[in-house]
């Protein structure tokens, strides 16, 4: 197919890097959305005197229920264990999911004292964290979090952004000096100490730490679309629409954005890198989700403080430039193929 | 970690005092000053003594220094970060650093560190009035400043107005030096008198109302104080001054030569090492790593993990390394768990003493703290007879929570198995402002999931947790006091502290009966008395479970170059660490062995190695 004519999407499908790169993030985020049937501490099919439980789908079950002499939520590794030793005697089972830890578990085994190193046998696949939290269980959930936070916060920022940005360009005159006066002034306030007096008064979490940073990250956006939009508001099209009598609103919903589209694809990736690296670092300096939430950020702290330990920063580590170089491959691509070199032809 | 805390800790200052450089002002000087007071002081002055007044000197405790101890070599210890000023009042002052300034600055009495007797240090004699609000003290008319000029009673004086100046920018010095110290009467050069505002039992009188002297000769009291004396080395009393600064890098404290204290009871064959070096290493890890390699001499090994793992490197196996843990018995931090009564399930006993049956802390003493740490009795432990020792905590009991909740009507479980109770889950918030604690409070909120009881940890950054204890916005708040020298009731536990912000009742704990024991014992100026009444409030204290006493750590442990050597009972009863340098009853207590430490270096040279060696001493063991 000729490069001219193929839709972005499957020009983007020829490069090849950037399209499985693409791939194995969905991927990657998809899985993390069932994280809990493969890493859970609670079992995801029991079987016992020929009943079946699926304790990660149900409310918790007492121990009682599985012939255990406790009232509170049985512990299903303990509860294979003892099962699997006389196995003749009876036909009940445990299925574990594949690591059989929740994120915020503290696991203590007795006579060694936490972090523990990776092993097989212990099932901490990458080891613990200082206080016997599984590594690679904290490093999945904290994906999770992580890349949703960047995604809602890359939502929120360029909703503001995008359209604050193309109503500059558009209307211009006075709202466009007033909002790039605004801009200016808000661009130069100290973004990092902002974050630190507000968590000082207010406990961040998830929704409020989205809502202060889209605070201080909508600008940047606005300055593209701003001049996108300006060299659009000229154009035929523009003009008939206007001519038609659509109003502002539909004139930039309907015809702008669409047609600055390419400039908006082209940041999302290094805008979900940023997203990612802000939180990681917000958390590396307690700054961000409370603890004892799952974060790379709180990981990477972990492990630089204990350097003796190097299972804990070589997996965060690992992970963190994977997961960027992913992000990164995607949007090296997406620029390609809204490259406009790529559209014009010299005979 | 919140006013009471800075307020303690700046009850502790025993005094200070620098110098310009350090001389030792040859005997002349000395004798010339004195002939100059003798003769002043038979000018009439204004203040006379009490008559009747019986002088204390007691010079026959037992000393509990090493009379072998010798004298010389260098000791090289570390801090976390430079201090920012030399001052030891004022801005920034209330730093790490302070303490070593501080400790060098004698006090005119002290106690015995073992038997807790009045012992005299600046002081030779002092007497107490029928009042029981004011001491008198005789300085000891040997007493010299570092720069060789005589301690006197002006020096006393001149302390209160210095104290009281705004000049120094330390607005609770100014308070405490006018509100509580009342007054200070020179008499003669050499004699002074204390007033304090209160009557309180004789001890008690030392401690609250004590005050170090200022070199008046030195200070210049006006608006550019803090300025000026940011880096100026004040003239002190203790062994020690302090020598070269490299700044940012290391201060070091140089013995005195002829220290005019050198031969006094209590205080010889103490201060043994001529220079102690204080290097800034800022990363614990590496500061532990000069340790290991000999730049560093000592290291405190307290922290399990330091203890445990860590010290176990080739210069511990072949006994280059030293390592000794000894059991003290000194004022406990209060921490634990403090259940805010203005949370409405928590105003029910049966619930509070159902989350103190659903807290494991045997299982994170044994599994976590290795055994290291013992579980805390209770709210005052460690105060000496002020504690009461028939309390004991509650212990883990599954069967006793559910009794205790289901007599309150909580009886039912949601499907995480959280008790309910018209709707409402059994759930609290436990905030906490230490990471190092985490772990700690993680195992503890799993474990009192299987009683039913959601603790949700919460961990909040260090100001902003103070800032939601002191205006009581927690449920429960995982915390320790700092200690002081007798138990403060009022502060935590008096329904004038109680449902208001910024007080330390972060409890909220309002009882009339409660009450009216603390303030008795606060009027209460008879030793007996007010033992008796600590007992009674303190076990009405533990019978509300209105604070779950966590753990203590009852010894101190450190590891040491082989050279360096301690007396045969190895510290004090009341010895927080082992390798003070200066403190003026637990302190330079240890001196170098010359001849080990040649040794020591040849061996290491050459790859020979010694016994390694891992003392514990349970003399204080209770």
């Amino acid at each position: 197919m000729h490069r001219q004519t193929s839709t972005p999407w499957q020009k983007f499908k020829q490069l090849k890097r950037g399209y499985f790169s693409f791939i194995l993030l969905l991927a990657l985020i998809i899985l993390s959305c069932f994280a809990e049937l493969i890493f859970n501490s609670k079992a995801l099919l029991v079987k016992y005197e020929n009943e079946f439980y699926w304790p990660i789908f149900t409310a918790s079950i007492e121990g009682k229920q599985f012939g255990l002499e406790y009232e509170y939520e049985t512990n299903y590794r303990q509860l294979k264990q003892n099962w699997e030793k006389n196995l003749s005697k009876h036909d009940n089972f445990v299925i574990l999911p594949l690591v059989p830890f929740n994120a915020t578990e503290v696991d203590l085994i007795d006579n060694l004292y936490p972090p523990h190193a990776p092993s097989l046998t212990s099932q901490h696949y990458l080891g613990t964290d200082t206080i016997g939290r599984d590594v690679l269980v904290r490093l999945v959930y904290g994906f999770r979090i992580a890349i949703f936070f960047a995604l809602t916060l890359l939502f929120v920022e360029y909703l503001v952004g995008v359209f604050i940005g193309c109503f500059m360009g558009f209307l211009g005159g006075t709202f466009d000096l007033f909002f790039q006066r605004i801009i200016e002034i808000w661009s130069n306030i100290p973004f990092l100490y902002i974050v630190m007096i507000m968590s000082s008064l207010i406990t961040p979490g998830f929704w409020s730490l989205v809502l202060i940073m889209a605070l201080f990250g909508w600008m940047s956006m606005t300055w593209y679309m701003r001049s996108a939009s300006y060299k659009e508001a000229n154009r035929d099209y523009v003009l008939a629409a206007r001519m038609m009598g659509a109003s502002n609103f539909r004139i930039i919903y309907k015809h702008i954005i669409p047609n600055s589209i390419s400039t908006i694809i082209t940041f999302i990736p290094f805008s979900v890198a940023g997203g990612i690296t802000a939180l990681t670092a917000l958390d590396f300096l307690s700054f961000g989700l409370p603890a004892p939430a799952p974060s790379w950020g709180e990981l990477l702290k972990q492990g630089v403080d204990n350097l003796d330990y190097p299972w804990i920063i070589s997996s965060v580590v690992i992970s963190l430039s994977f997961v960027l170089m992913l992000v990164t491959f995607i949007g090296e691509a997406i620029r390609e193929v809204f490259d406009p070199k790529h559209k014009v032809f010299y005979e | 970690m919140n006013s009471a805390y800075l307020e303690i800790t700046m009850f502790n200052i025993r005094s200070f005092i620098p110098h310009k450089a350090f001389t030792n002002c040859g005997r002349w000087l000395s004798l010339l000053s004195l002939l100059v007071i003798t003769a002043s002081s038979s000018m009439s002055y204004a203040a006379e003594l009490p008559k009747g007044l019986n002088w204390l000197d007691n010079d026959s405790s037992p000393e509990w220094s090493a009379t072998k101890s010798e004298k010389g070599g260098l000791v090289r210890l570390n801090i976390p970060s430079f201090p920012p000023t030399l001052r030891t009042v004022g801005p920034d002052s209330n730093n790490s650093f302070r303490s070593f300034l501080l400790d060098n600055q004698l006090p005119l009495v002290e106690m015995h560190p073992n038997s807790g007797e009045i012992i005299p240090i600046l002081a030779s004699h002092w007497a107490y009035d029928k009042d029981r609000k004011t001491v008198y003290y005789k300085i000891k008319p040997n007493a010299r400043w570092s720069d060789g000029k005589p301690v006197t009673a002006d020096d006393f004086v001149f302390a209160l107005e210095f104290n009281r100046s705004e000049n120094i920018v330390a607005p609770w010095y100014n308070k405490h030096y006018s509100e509580e110290v009342v007054d200070i009467i020179k008499y003669d050069p050499l004699t002074i008198a204390i007033v304090g505002a209160r009557a309180k039992p004789k001890k008690d009188l030392h401690y609250f109302y004590s005050i170090q002297p200022r070199a008046k000769h030195f200070h210049q009291l006006n608006k550019n104080w803090v300025n000026r004396y940011n880096w100026k080395v004040e003239p002190n009393t203790g062994a020690y001054q302090v020598g070269k600064i490299r700044k940012g890098k290391s201060i070091e404290f140089v013995r005195k030569t002829n220290w005019w204290a050198q031969e006094d009871r209590y205080l010889r064959h103490r201060f043994n090492v001529d220079h102690v070096l204080i290097k800034v290493v800022r990363d614990p890890n590496t500061a532990f790593k000069y340790f290991e390699r000999g730049e560093l001499d000592i290291f405190n090994l307290t922290l399990p993990k330091l203890w445990h793992e860590k010290s176990k490197g080739p210069m511990f196996q072949k006994g280059f390394i030293h390592k000794l843990s000894f059991y003290n018995q000194t004022e406990q931090s209060a921490s634990g768990l403090f259940l805010n009564l203005e949370n409405e399930n928590l105003q029910d006993i049966n619930v509070r003493k159902a989350i103190a049956h659903g807290l494991n802390f045997k299982k994170i003493i044994k599994q976590l703290l290795r055994n290291d740490y013992q579980r805390l009795p209770s709210f005052h432990t460690g105060y000496g007879d002020y504690s009461n020792t028939n309390i004991k905590p509650l212990s883990y009991d599954l069967a006793k929570v559910s009794a205790l909740l289901e007599s309150s009507g909580w009886k039912n479980k949601d499907s995480q198995g959280i008790r309910i109770k018209n709707k409402q889950r059994l759930s609290f918030n436990l905030s906490y402002g230490n990471k190092l604690h985490e772990a700690q409070i993680i195992v503890l909120a799993e474990e009192a999931k299987k009683a039913g009881i959601e603790l949700k940890p919460q961990y909040l950054e260090s100001t902003s947790f103070y800032k939601n204890v002191i205006e009581k916005k927690h449920d429960i708040a995982w915390l320790g006091w700092s200690t002081g020298f007798r138990p403060a009731y009022w502060q935590h536990f008096h329904s004038d502290n109680a449902h208001k912000p910024q007080t330390n009742n972060i409890t909220n704990f309002a009882d009339p009966k409660v009450d009216d024991l603390i303030n008795q014992y606060r009027l209460s100026t008879d030793e007996k008395e007010r033992i008796r009444l600590a007992h009674a409030i303190e076990q009405n204290i533990a019978s509300q479970s209105i604070f779950i006493p966590s753990t203590m750590v009852p010894f101190t442990r450190a590891g040491f170059w082989r050279w360096l050597k301690l007396p045969e009972n190895v510290a004090t009863k009341s010895s927080k660490s082992l390798f003070d340098p200066f403190n003026s009853t637990t302190g330079g207590l240890f001196w170098i062995d010359a001849k080990a430490k040649v040794d020591s270096l040849s061996a290491k040279r050459s790859g020979k190695g010694f016994k390694a060696s891992t003392m514990t001493n349970t003399r204080y063991k209770k």
